[in-house]
């Protein structure tokens, strides 16, 4: 059929009835427009039809005959709308501005010529967008963007916020997703539909198959890979996996947290072998426990004080101590579902070399595991990850689809790319564990902190690797505690490190309770964490929050009446610090330009901009005599985008790079050079080549070695959250309508990105808490949140009005005098809405998400 | 036979009896395709002129073509100044792409959103199958008025605002029928509507407007927008020297089946349109419910939700 796209017109041999989306990017190789939901919910893949933004996944090919269709590509790069994103900053990982800016495009347009040069205001702008979906959470930056562009202030470029915005908002960012190699064939994996079974045989029937099956042969949760076929295209490929053949033997299997330790209950693991190769929600290797049927309890460091802080919350308990603080808290299955997908596309040349493009958060650990998987030598193993889509944890490690595309490039002598649909991705993508934390808290006659005990069980479905208590070992002072970690078992899908993997869970916990235990006391809920926090940095936190106008002018806890309530809570957050002490930046000249390179990679965090920050200002280069190249592990060593220390490690890296450059330099150009600017002589340095590195930090880290580049460093980083609610009493739901976010991270290499991410988290924070759970069928074991209709992720109407304070003392002994935002950030968000819902109503909600139905009967009991 | 585009509606009839399924704007169709829930060949309806735009009658009523877009509708000021119940659910349903892509006769024939439906591991009698695994399963979200095996709620809100106002639909085949007729009585767990395969809706007519009616649409959901309604409720009132005169107040997101609600406008007719006699109408909504284990909440939700559109309708003018 012929098809009018950005202009021309075009024939393309396609489906009538597929998705619109399908013929764009595989019939016309438009790869700017994104597939992700594929039901019309998310807006990735938005394009004007007769300049109407649609959304392509559910537009038939047919509706675009005899229209003029205009995608991302079409807007040529120059609109306001894809200026005003730049300048503000308006997304992380890129993935999903493409579908913004064509639907900004047009509301822009529309709206001047409606109304002129004027702004709208929020609620205009999120009803215009509300049908778009950014899980990085960069709404408030989409708003500043759009209210900017309609009172025509982008008519002009101007300077962008990160260094890869031109290619977010132009679609020219090529993800994994976009990879399109000669000759390549399309894999899908093969899931069991059972919750437990064994796999006794797989036939292929002439398909090119690879093996996925668990070591033992049992699969343990629906949705588990048990093989994977390729051909030549996506239909084609689903219709050779239809014709494979899967014997399944089923065993019983237990589908649900709450019945998992009943007696009798069916194991997830039953035997020695297949407990010692558990799945694991956690980064590396799995932590050491005891099991007792679907129980499985990490043997933790045991703490001193652990008996007495028991017995002194026993005795308060037999004695009705109003100052001792119990209660169970829950959180759900928060699933990561980043909007590009996980996603690989394998290769091998004539040379034996793999090439394997891949989303990840870990180019260099995924090329090492690559090498020790297919025994290869690790210089063989080429691993690229240009743009990546989103990630939270999720994407540090050779997963499925990898493994996939590789052995059926091997096998099939092929190029093999394997993208998981979103059904996938929401099941086998990752999720952070649920938990049930039960939580005692006690208080001495003066007030101060006499005992805790936590115990916590994590819901990581067939996962073990849960451990939400540890960050309670680390604040609140020295107090006697008791910590005990355990998981619960069942035969769901597994977890994966999530942003502050356990924080957020502690926190729902541990921040309620001593929000509890200042009511108790009737003390303000900031001074009592100031008496009992001994972190200085989270201090310096506690003054600036106190004296907020939106902390001084909360109401009385229970106080307010009417419908519409408003309350504000206060929640502290606490994390590692970590860096990658092997960190590299190599910085060359060439053509002028100073092209700086490391096998690290930007997930939205904005590594490409500190990298370019801190070389263009230790030189005084403009911006465009610096390149940053990143995304591939043939650079010398880069940190993952995990812990929280890809900022941390690079930054100083990078500032030392430049240092030695310019010593170059100016000893190249010999006395004349002395005193003339770094632009100047770049020109006649062709080639020159230097290598930074981060200095270790001053005092050393905390452990003398570190394990897989990981140092663990002195000193925790902290977050202090102010949040305000309004709670409709009547129908139920909860709007954040105000958050403060205070950071101790030291030196913000970044602003622009650095605050952007901070925002996010609180974005996330607010699905946390209210609207994001995972829910599966209990017969089966099969879950029902596979898609974003039925699993909800905040959206830009969600978005509260934030303000991020970085307060910049206390890492000077760090070098660079920095550490990472990403997961301190996240840590206290929903704690902070739940403080707040008291607050407003007087009631504490103890279970995530606060849905509807829960505050309801919470308020009305 | 493929995919075709007729330009009349004898070419659409002429598809239709050859095994054609007709295909509006596709916002649902082209899912469930996808899925494998729907097979073609399609029938796009699009290029018959006749099916589409709003058209209004001598006595000031209008009349609603199958294939206007959602938007239209929201957007369209004759509508909105004779039928507010009407536009304020159009403009407040799905998100704006979807309004501007979908149409009337889509929204009022869509399938269900049961996630045991879309889900190519469960079968249920939707989907050819026997039983409904959301019954014994999870169905937080389904009906809190169980009239028969299926427990998934309609999902069309026009449909919920039409009945509201006692619209008719007029069919190819069988003439004209009220809206509520496209549906009955909510015990038939196979489908969403009754209409036989190969007929087409062609019209959607409404009644002579009511001056000085004023309206209120809401949805409960947990976010603020592009969101299925836990429950959501419409009402016009007229109101005239602070008493009822005429009411029209429904309800979806609670029973497999639109709902008016003539017991909670039998109760205002005629009252003051005051704070209590509001909410001991809205009260009455409750009395026709039987939930199912996990809806139980959708009892009170149910009750204040009518009342609060009720208030909003009433506080107008």
């Amino acid at each position: 059929m012929k098809l009018t796209v950005n202009g021309a017109v075009t024939g393309v041999d396609a489906d009538p009835d597929e998705p619109a989306v399908r013929t764009l990017r595989d019939g016309l190789g438009l790869t700017g427009t994104k597939l992700v939901c594929g039901t019309g919910v998310c807006g990735a893949c938005t394009v004007q039809v007769d300049g109407v933004p649609r959304a392509s996944c559910i537009t038939p090919t047919a509706a675009l005959a005899d229209r003029e269709i205009t995608t991302v590509e079409g807007l040529g790069g120059e609109h306001p709308v894809q200026r005003a994103f730049a300048a503000h900053d308006a997304m992380q990982c890129g993935y999903c501005t493409p579908g913004f800016v064509v639907e900004a495009a047009a509301f822009v347009d529309g709206w001047r010529v409606e109304h002129g040069d004027t702004e709208p205001s929020r609620e205009q702008i999120a009803a215009a967008m509300a049908g778009h979906l950014c899980r990085c959470g960069a709404y408030q930056g989409i708003y500043a963007a759009i209210a900017a562009a309609c009172a025509g202030r982008h008519d002009e470029p101007a300077e962008p916020a990160r260094v890869d915005a031109a290619a977010k908002v132009t679609g020219a960012a090529r993800y994994t997703t976009d990879v399109r190699l000669p000759g390549q064939l399309e894999g899908v994996i093969i899931r069991s539909p059972h919750a437990h079974a064994r796999v006794d045989a797989i036939e292929a029937n002439g398909v090119p198959l690879v093996d996925l099956r668990p070591a033992d042969g049992v699969v343990r949760y629906a949705g588990q890979p048990v093989a994977a076929v390729a051909a030549a295209d996506h239909a084609a490929a689903t219709a050779a996996a239809a014709r494979v053949e899967v014997s399944y033997t089923p065993l019983a299997a237990v589908t649900e947290f709450g019945s998992a330790l009943a007696e009798g209950a069916p194991l997830v693991y039953d035997t020695e072998e297949s407990r010692k190769s558990a799945l694991s929600s956690a980064e590396g290797a799995n932590l050491p426990g005891r099991w007792q049927g679907n129980l499985h309890t990490t043997s933790g460091l045991p703490l001193p004080g652990g008996g007495t802080a028991e017995r002194r919350i026993e005795r308060a308990r037999r004695r009705g101590d109003q100052r001792l603080v119990s209660a169970v808290y829950t959180t759900a299955v928060q699933v990561h579902s980043a909007l590009e997908p996980h996603a690989s596309v394998a290769r091998f040349d004539d040379a034996g070399h793999l090439h394997l493009y891949i989303s990840t958060q870990r180019v260099s650990a995924v090329a090492d595991a690559a090498a020790e998987r297919w025994k290869l030598p690790r210089e063989q193993v080429h691993v690229v990850a240009e743009h990546v889509g989103g990630g939270f944890g999720a994407k540090a490690n050779l997963t499925a689809d990898a493994v996939a595309a590789v052995e059926l490039a091997r096998l099939t002598g092929s190029p093999v790319r394997v993208v998981l649909d979103r059904a996938e991705e929401l099941t086998d993508g990752g999720s952070r564990p649920g938990s049930r934390t039960e939580l005692s808290l006690l208080a001495d006659e003066r007030g101060r902190l006499a005992a805790l005990t936590v115990d916590a069980q994590g819901d990581g479905g067939a996962s073990t690797g849960s451990s939400v208590g540890l960050m309670a070992r680390l604040m609140y002072g020295t107090a006697p505690r008791r910590i005990r970690d355990s998981d619960v078992l069942t035969n769901l899908p597994p977890g994966a490190p999530f942003r502050a993997p356990n924080g957020p869970q502690l926190a729902w916990a541990l921040e309620q309770a001593v929000d509890e235990m200042a009511h108790r006391l009737g003390e303000d809920p900031i001074s009592l964490r100031r008496r009992w926090d001994g972190n200085p940095k989270r201090r310096a936190l506690y003054e600036t929050a106190a004296a907020l106008p939106l902390w001084t002018g909360r109401p009385a806890t229970g106080s307010a009446a009417g419908r519409f309530r408003r309350g504000v809570g206060v929640a502290a957050g606490n994390w590692l610090y970590m860096a990658s002490p092997k960190t590299q930046v190599e910085l060359t000249v060439e053509r002028g330009t100073v092209v700086a390179r490391s096998a690290t990679q930007d997930l939205g965090t904005g590594l490409r901009t500190v990298i370019a920050n801190v070389v263009r200002e230790e030189l005084g280069l403009p911006a465009d005599r610096v390149r940053v190249e990143i995304g591939s592990s043939d650079h010398v060593p880069g940190p993952p985008s995990i812990g929280s220390r890809s900022t941390t490690s690079v930054g100083p890296a990078a500032h030392d790079a430049a240092v030695r450059l310019r010593t170059a330099l100016r000893e190249g150009a010999g006395t004349a050079g002395r005193e003339a600017p770094v632009a100047a002589l770049l020109d006649g340095a062709d080639g020159l080549r230097v290598t930074g590195r981060r200095a270790r930090d001053r005092g050393g880290y905390l452990l003398p070695f570190s394990v897989a580049d990981a140092a663990i460093g002195r000193g925790m980083s902290g977050a202090v959250h102010v949040t305000e609610v309004e709670v409709d009493t009547l129908l139920g739901s909860v709007r954040v309508t105000r958050v403060w976010g205070g950071l101790a991270i030291g030196r913000v290499y970044a602003q622009g990105p650095a605050r952007n991410q901070a925002e996010g988290a609180i974005i996330q924070g607010v699905g946390y808490a209210l609207f994001e759970q995972r829910r599966a069928d209990p017969a089966t074991g099969v879950l029902l949140t596979d898609n974003l209709e039925d699993y909800h992720l905040p959206g830009i109407g969600d978005t509260p009005e934030m303000e991020i304070h970085f307060h910049p003392d206390g890492w000077e002994y760090v070098t660079g005098g920095g550490v990472g935002l990403g997961e301190v950030s996240a840590v206290g968000v929903a704690a902070s809405v739940g403080n707040a819902v008291y607050n407003a109503t007087g009631w504490r909600p103890l279970d995530l998400p606060i849905r509807p139905d829960r505050l309801l009967e919470g308020i009305n009991r | 036979m493929s995919t075709t585009a007729p330009t009349s509606l004898d070419g659409v009839a002429e598809a239709l009896a050859s095994g054609g399924r007709p295909r509006a704007g596709g916002t649902d169709l082209t899912v469930l395709h996808r899925l494998g829930l729907a097979r073609g060949p399609y029938v796009d309806l699009g290029g018959v002129a006749a099916l589409g735009g709003v058209g209004w009658r001598a006595d000031g009523s209008a009349r609603i073509g199958a294939t206007t877009p959602i938007a239209e509708i929201a957007a369209d000021e004759r509508l909105r100044a004779a039928y507010p119940a009407l536009t304020a659910t159009a403009a407040a349903l799905a998100t704006p792409q979807v309004r501007a892509a979908a149409t009337l006769g889509g929204n009022l024939l869509q399938r269900n959103r049961c996630s045991y439906l879309r889900n190519p591991h469960f079968s249920c009698h939707q989907s050819g199958g026997t039983g409904c695994p959301a019954r014994t399963g999870v169905h937080a979200n389904g009906v809190a008025v169980d009239q028969g095996p299926c427990v998934a709620p309609h999902p069309s809100s026009l449909a919920m605002a039409l009945v509201g106002y006692g619209a008719t639909a007029e069919t190819r085949a069988r003439g004209t029928l009220a809206v509520a007729d496209l549906y009955g009585d909510g015990s038939d767990p196979t489908r969403d509507h009754l209409l036989p395969e190969g007929e087409v809706l062609l019209a959607v007519d409404l009644p002579v407007p009511e001056p000085g009616e004023r309206a209120a649409y809401r949805r409960a959901t947990a976010r603020t927008a592009a969101e299925w309604p836990l429950v959501e409720a419409v009402a016009r009132l007229v109101v005239t020297d602070g008493r009822v005169r005429a009411a029209g107040v429904a309800a979806g997101g609670v029973a497999r089946t639109p709902l008016r609600l003539t017991e909670v406008e039998q109760a205002l007719i005629g009252r003051p349109a005051d704070a209590a006699v509001l909410a001991a109408a809205a009260a009455l909504a409750a009395e026709r419910c039987r939930p199912l284990p996990q809806t139980g909440y959708k009892v009170g939700l149910l009750r204040d939700t009518v009342r609060d559109v009720l208030e909003r309708a009433a506080e107008q003018g």
